[in-house]
């Protein structure tokens, strides 16, 4: 098994997304754009692969402005990143991308494994690696905490609620991973100027040979609005402790919760 | 179309769909059909409100194997709705009923109701700083964290078709082995009255007796962030609070070194009364809380333990 | 060490300095690292601000044109302020914006992120996300740089990396940051539409305003600043931290306190804060510059040498930053074409070409005269009493003019004071 497919997504970080106190509504214009956090989880699973053994890692990302990602993806060590920037995932649902991304990997080749993080740090959906693997007729292993790969057969140790299990997969298989499966590299200089050596290719939409039907998104979006509490946001600053917790305790028991 | 389907490898959870399942019914007139993997339930779900059961029998005990079953069954009897269990597998096997059936899915809906001639969810996203509000197109599946609904009651009902379907799904390709329970210590945050959160801010894992001395005189249990049980493992899974671990509703929260991300925000957020104590004054749990503390946790803790067992509480 | 990772140049920062330095060289075909701490260039850095379009002329003609600028400068303030009055002298120049407009109000975060692009364009290699951690020295020559595990190696180092360059410290040339060569900005970038702030500001289109504020600090020696940009307005102050410390207060505070006077309100009220940044600007120009800009191997520019000056109606730093990465870079050109073997001194020699360093020796004292205390609070306040003297008109019979001024003047300051001052003002100049 030695051809690694990553799927990642470029996603807002959502710690500079504000709330407009007035009206609710959400404020991404200062916002920047990262890989999404688990996804860096399964780049940095596949590129481990790839630095045991004679295994090629490439990766596929479906956005509106994936170019901006290549070279952080390309740092993190994997060998191309192929992109689709379209304006159609702007309210694409799991149901668009999983197609987009299914008649991605149907052109650029088949792979061995494809390599999933568990689902995206913006909405949270954890069904692209399922439905892709069901799209592509492979089997699935969902929210894995490790895997080796034997052959060809994948090993994966699942972490469900209340139990783990092992699935063993022989054949192509999709695999999304927990972040506590590894610990993503910060890219170090010479893995970030490499990164502007590897090669990269856009695929156009157009280009996949997509029905129309498959980039209609299911689910529509009505609104967003952010969830605001309303708290009395009382801090005490005081230099000295002992007179915040005298008032802190004073204040607790006033309000009879102690 | 016509139907609401109900599915879940877990019988009580079946039941709690019940609840939700029978609001749709209501609004859309539409029979509610539940699939299960456990033939003895059966009978229970009909009078617990089902029309309808669909049993399957299969040559699998790995729950997610049945997605082409369940697709078929769902796409014969041309359902409208489909809610299934949001547990991992029960997401797992959703996901792959809507990429076979080419349909929407909603992850985690908090609410699943039909108005305006359509399918309405609402749900988190960015770790649970908004909601969304969507409309499904049909057939709309669903899937709905556990406990988001109470279990429906037994009504006595004994009126519902109840058929078994067999099927052998096992794969060559595919095996299932050691299956292992994962070791609970048996706390429930989610019904602590009181709750002593640490975080981040924890310098080591000695420094916990403090945190327990706290607690202790707090009467409150303990839970922690995400990276002080996943990744240093200085307390057990199931005391993570936040949007994939534990979600609690205590009347009393204190964070100690809790920065106050929004992912162990949303856990917190149905707590009567949030303290915390942070060094860093711009730390966002401040603006969660109703009352804090700026300063070193290992200042404060001591301090805020003694007052409180001088206090007679 | 292969071949492959030795750069002909390697600079570290991607400000304004480093990029300019790192644009010319690669434009000539040279290989540059430019490596750079922040995720993105400019991330890390904040300006007033505004900046004079000569400097973006002398990398490139026409450059400019393509910058992510804000406004044209066209009417210059300076304000003194008294407790709840001011006395403002608004200077309106047309010229200033004919043909290539003089100055541009500018926000650092998308600008320094553009002109990295454009130096990366001409061939540069940007590495961002990186902290340089120390340079590799042998035989008494800077060789290369590391960062983490990684050893890179150049002909030439530029150290690039901001008014505390940590870099210019490894290599010797200069010390920590001593507080009294610093001042401590704060500064908030305030939400407006645009024809708003062309009505408070009397602009037009695509002019802008800027202004220095003198008075208001709460006595704390420092002052503050104000830009027009496109869609908001940059307010900062610019204070001395142990003076600020002395006085018992908070930048922050201070900051806030200025945006209620009278004077300033007006001119944001209704605006909502979209930014906040903070950061050390270079406050003593030339005395603060490092004895020497270089050693072998290694030119240190931008803030990272001091290169900010304050002169009493405008503060000028982006401009003398891009001027020294140019006049760099020239002179490892010029290196390489006549094999001088003195980097160093030829570098020394183009910032004395460009003006550079003479304009730094011109304004060499100009800091001591906005620093005199009495700048801060007294002289502001005796000017706005005098005024208030000049303007008022309540039936009574003022005073005599010529003794109401002696008058208020004793009130505020004594001869030998005056003197003392008028003594210092005229030796710094």
């Amino acid at each position: 098994m030695n051809k690694i497919l990553v799927c990642y997504k470029w996603v807002l970080d959502e710690k500079d997304i504000k709330i407009n106190p007035e009206d609710l509504t959400v404020n991404t214009s200062r916002a920047k754009y990262k890989i999404s956090d688990y996804d860096k989880n399964a780049i940095e699973a596949g590129v481990l692969l790839s630095e045991a053994g004679d295994v090629t890692v490439d990766a596929v990302t479906f956005g509106v402005n994936t170019k901006q990602s290549v070279k952080d993806a390309l740092s993190r060590g994997l060998n191309k990143v192929y992109y689709i920037a379209d304006v159609t995932a702007e309210a694409a649902d799991s149901f668009v991308s999983s197609n987009v991304l299914a008649s991605a990997v149907n052109k650029i080749g088949s792979y061995d494994i494809i390599i999933c993080g568990e689902g995206s740090s913006d909405t949270y959906n954890q069904q692209v690696a399922p439905r892709l693997a069901t799209i592509l007729g492979i089997p699935t292993i969902t929210f894995v905490k490790e895997f080796t790969v034997d052959g060809n057969r994948v090993i994966a140790t699942r972490k469900l609620g209340d139990c783990t299990e092992v699935v063993t997969v022989t054949g192509p298989v999709v695999i999304s991973v927990l972040p506590e499966i590894n610990k993503p590299r910060i890219p170090s200089l010479k893995q970030v100027m490499a990164a502007a050596k590897k090669p990269s290719e856009e695929l156009k939409l157009t280009d996949l040979a997509i029905n129309p039907e498959c980039i209609k998104p299911k689910a529509q979006n009505l609104s967003t609005k952010g969830y605001v509490m309303n708290r009395k946001n009382i801090i005490y600053k005081e230099a000295n402790q002992a007179v915040n917790v005298a008032k802190l305790v004073e204040s607790i028991a006033q309000n009879g919760v102690c | 179309m016509q139907g609401i389907w109900l599915y879940s490898e877990d019988t009580t959870i079946i039941k709690q769909l019940l609840t939700v399942g029978k609001e749709l019914k209501m609004a859309m007139h539409q029979p509610i059909g539940v699939i299960t993997l456990c033939a003895d339930d059966a009978n229970a779900f009909i009078s617990a409100g089902a029309d309808k059961v669909c049993v399957i029998k299969g040559d699998s005990t790995w729950a997610e194997s049945y997605a082409d079953t369940i697709a078929d069954i769902l796409a014969k009897e041309e359902a409208s709705v489909f809610l299934s269990g949001g547990t991992m597998r029960g997401k797992d096997l959703a996901a792959k009923v809507a990429a076979k059936l080419q349909a929407a899915l909603v992850t985690d809906a908090q609410t699943v109701e039909f108005t305006d001639n359509t399918i309405k969810t609402t749900r988190l996203l960015y770790g649970g700083l908004a909601i969304a509000t969507d409309a499904v197109s049909l057939p709309a599946l669903v899937t709905v964290p556990p406990q988001t609904y109470s279990e429906a009651v037994a009504n006595g009902d004994t009126q519902g078709d109840i058929i078994t379907i067999e099927v052998s799904v096992n794969k060559e390709n595919i095996t299932i082995s050691n299956v292992c329970p994962i070791v609970k210590t048996g706390v429930n945050l989610s019904t602590a009255k009181r709750v002593v959160c640490v975080g981040r801010g924890l310098a080591k894992q000695e420094d916990l007796a403090m945190v327990e001395s706290l607690a202790e005189s707090l009467d409150a249990e303990i839970g922690c962030t995400r990276s002080i049980a996943e990744d240093y493992h200085w307390l057990s899974n199931d005391r993570y609070i936040g949007i994939s671990g534990q979600k609690v509703k205590p009347d009393l929260y204190l964070g100690l070194g809790v920065s106050g991300q929004v992912q162990h925000v949303v856990g917190i957020r149905d707590s009567k009364t949030i303290i915390a104590v942070d060094t860093n004054e711009k730390a966002p749990i401040f603006e969660a809380a109703d009352y804090g503390i700026v300063g070193d946790i290992n200042e404060v803790v001591p301090l805020l333990t003694k007052a409180l067992k001088t206090r007679y509480f | 060490m292969s071949d492959e990772e030795k750069f002909d140049a390697i600079v570290i920062g991607a400000g304004p300095a480093g990029t300019a330095c790192a644009y010319v060289l690669a434009k000539e075909g040279k290989s540059v690292l430019l490596i750079e701490r922040g995720a993105t260039p400019g991330e890390k850095n904040v300006t007033g601000g505004r900046l004079y379009t000569y400097s973006l002329e002398l990398v490139e003609k026409g450059l400019y044109e393509r910058a992510p600028l804000h406004k044209k400068v066209v009417r210059e303030k300076i304000m003194m302020l008294g407790k709840e009055s001011a006395i403002t002298i608004d200077y309106v120049d047309p010229t200033f914006v004919a043909d290539i407009p003089q100055s541009y109000t500018v926000l650092r975060a998308p600008f320094d992120e553009w002109f990295a692009s454009e130096a990366e364009a001409q061939g540069a290699m940007l590495a961002s996300g990186i902290l340089v951690e120390d340079l590799i020295e042998e035989n008494n020559k800077i060789v290369g740089v590391k960062a983490g595990e990684d050893e890179i190696y150049a002909d030439i180092i530029i150290a690039a990396d901001g008014v505390n360059s940590f870099i210019a410290q490894k290599a010797g040339l200069r010390e920590d940051i001593a507080a009294q060569a610093v001042g401590v900005s704060a500064k908030e970038v305030i939400e407006l539409p645009d024809n708003v702030i062309a009505d408070r500001f009397n602009l037009n289109n695509d002019e802008g305003a800027a202004g220095v504020i003198v008075g208001g600090m709460d006595g704390v020696t420092g002052g503050a600043f104000i830009y027009t940009n496109k869609d908001s307005i940059s307010l900062g102050v610019v204070l001395n931290p142990e003076d600020t410390a002395q006085h018992g207060k908070k930048i922050y505070d201070i900051l806030q306190d200025l945006k209620v006077h009278p004077s300033i309100y007006p001119l944001i009220k209704g605006g909502t804060t979209i930014e906040y940044g903070a950061h050390l600007v270079p406050e003593i120009g030339f005395h603060g510059m490092p004895d020497k800009l270089y050693k072998d191997g290694l030119l240190v520019i931008g803030d990272a040498a001091g290169m900010c000056i304050n002169t009493g109606t405008m503060i000028r730093g982006i401009d003398l930053a891009i001027v020294s990465g140019v006049a760099a870079a020239r002179a490892i050109l010029k290196n390489e074409e006549y094999a001088t073997g003195d980097v160093g001194q030829l570098y020394i020699d183009e910032l004395e070409n460009l003006k550079l360093l003479p304009t730094m020796r011109l304004y060499a004292n100009m800091h001591k005269i906005l620093s005199l205390p009495r700048m801060m609070e007294v002289y502001p306040s005796l000017a706005n009493e005098m005024m208030q003297f000049m303007f008022k008109v309540d039936g009574n019979l003022p005073e005599r003019a010529d003794k109401a001024m002696l008058h208020i003047l004793k009130k505020h300051v004594t001869f030998g004071q005056l003197i003392s001052d008028g003594w210092k003002g005229f030796k710094a100049l």
